[in-house]
């Protein structure tokens, strides 16, 4: 990977001493603490790290169009102060430090579409709020989740976070594997688990234009084409934080993506992943500042 | 192998062949095209690993044939000659 590209600069943002820092701050002074020094941690990335600010920048433009420097620079900092808190929280969870009330709508109805098949399903998320915190919910599914990411290369981060860890219900799948991920997901699906995909940011994969908030931006349709081969559903989740230390986890949108006998397949999948970027224009009109992709996904 | 299997190999190719165009929507190229022991990934044909997943499903829905082994499947797939053999050896167990 580029040293000076913005993906391998994200995957290199964050290290050991500053884990520590958070990590004795929210001991000493609790949440609060641990947020009110993120704001100078903000600050910092803000004025000196450009490629982050150019990613968030993206998002704010098209969020917020016609904002002016001064205010969009003021977003994106909000932006990072967002990201950051959910990072805290996220670290608090593992360490066991805070209890966090995380309310799930839709996970009935999710349960329901698990008992009456044999397949599994797909979990279609974004960069969006604290999905990781958010997938913790799914324990009470007793399925295994398999989540396709890749591999944190960032140990201080994979420690602190717990990214690359397996729990006893998470497996991680590498995307990079090539075949041997396709096996993998095929395999899961086959045995009635879930499969977690993130689908915002195409990587090196095939995408598809949609529009997305105002504009034509780049999905990535590979979970669409999984779900369309195997028959099986994708269930949109929506992770957001509603205040201090409350979570909603929002499962409640199914798609059923099939192929269409007049179009070729790549065209009948394109309704269903317009329907995935309207969920998330939706949910960025609610969450403006909940919206991770740090990435200009309408540049192809 | 004796030409009873040879035959029936070859009949395999020609029906995956005829698979592969038509499910993989391959653009420009017709079954009779595809070379027998030609490369499914990367080089050769070209195919990618969405491919991939298409070709799981064919083989379960035409031949009822599953890869559950990881390794087993990448050997398996590596040209159309190693998968029309998989089909033949396990088809008949």
């Amino acid at each position: 990977m580029d040293k000076k590209s913005p993906e391998f600069q994200e995957r290199h943002r964050g290290n050991a001493l500053g884990f520590w820092i958070f990590g004795f701050f929210l001991r000493i002074f609790g949440l609060r603490g641990a947020y009110g020094f993120l704001h100078f941690v903000c600050l910092y990335y803000l004025l000196f790290d450009r490629p982050a600010v150019a990613g968030a920048d993206a998002y704010i433009q098209r969020r917020f169009p016609g904002g002016g420097f001064i205010r969009s620079r003021w977003r994106v900092y909000r932006l990072f102060i967002s990201q950051g808190k959910q990072l805290i929280d996220r670290y608090a969870a593992i360490a066991g430090l805070v209890q966090f009330n995380i309310k799930a709508e839709g996970e009935e109805q999710l349960a329901e579409l698990l008992r009456n098949r044999k397949e599994g399903l797909i979990l279609l998320t974004a960069h969006i709020g604290n999905w990781q915190v958010a997938l913790t919910t799914l324990r009470n599914l007793n399925r295994t989740v398999h989540l396709v990411m890749r591999p944190e290369d960032n140990e201080a981060v994979a420690r602190a976070l717990s990214l690359s860890r397996e729990s006893d219900f998470i497996r991680i799948i590498s995307p990079e594997a090539d075949l041997d991920g396709v096996f993998q997901i095929m395999n899961a699906l086959k045995q009635g688990d879930v499969v977690s995909i993130m689908g915002d940011r195409k990587y090196d994969f095939d995408a598809i234009d949609v529009s997305f908030l105002g504009a034509m931006a780049y999905f990535p349709y590979g979970a669409f084409v999984i779900a369309a081969a195997v028959g099986c559903p994708v269930v949109v989740l929506l992770p957001a934080k509603l205040s201090h230390k409350k979570y909603l986890i929002d499962v409640h949108n199914v798609l059923q993506p099939c192929y269409s006998g007049a179009a070729g397949k790549k065209e009948s999948l394109r309704p269903y992943v317009q329907e995935f970027s309207n969920i998330l224009s939706n949910y960025v009109e609610h969450y403006p500042y909940q919206c991770f992709l740090f990435h200009d996904v309408w540049r192809n | 192998m004796d030409e009873h299997n040879e035959q029936e190999l070859a009949e395999i190719r020609k029906v995956l062949k005829e698979l592969l165009v038509t499910n993989l929507n391959l653009e420009d190229i017709e079954p009779e095209q595809i070379k027998d022991d030609e490369i499914l990934f990367g080089q050769g044909l070209g195919l990618d690993s969405l491919d991939a997943v298409e070709i799981v499903v064919l083989l379960q829905r035409n031949f009822g044939l599953e890869v559950k082994d990881m390794k087993e499947g990448k050997k398996i797939f590596y040209s159309l000659d190693t998968l029309a053999r998989y089909v033949l050896e396990n088809r008949k167990q």
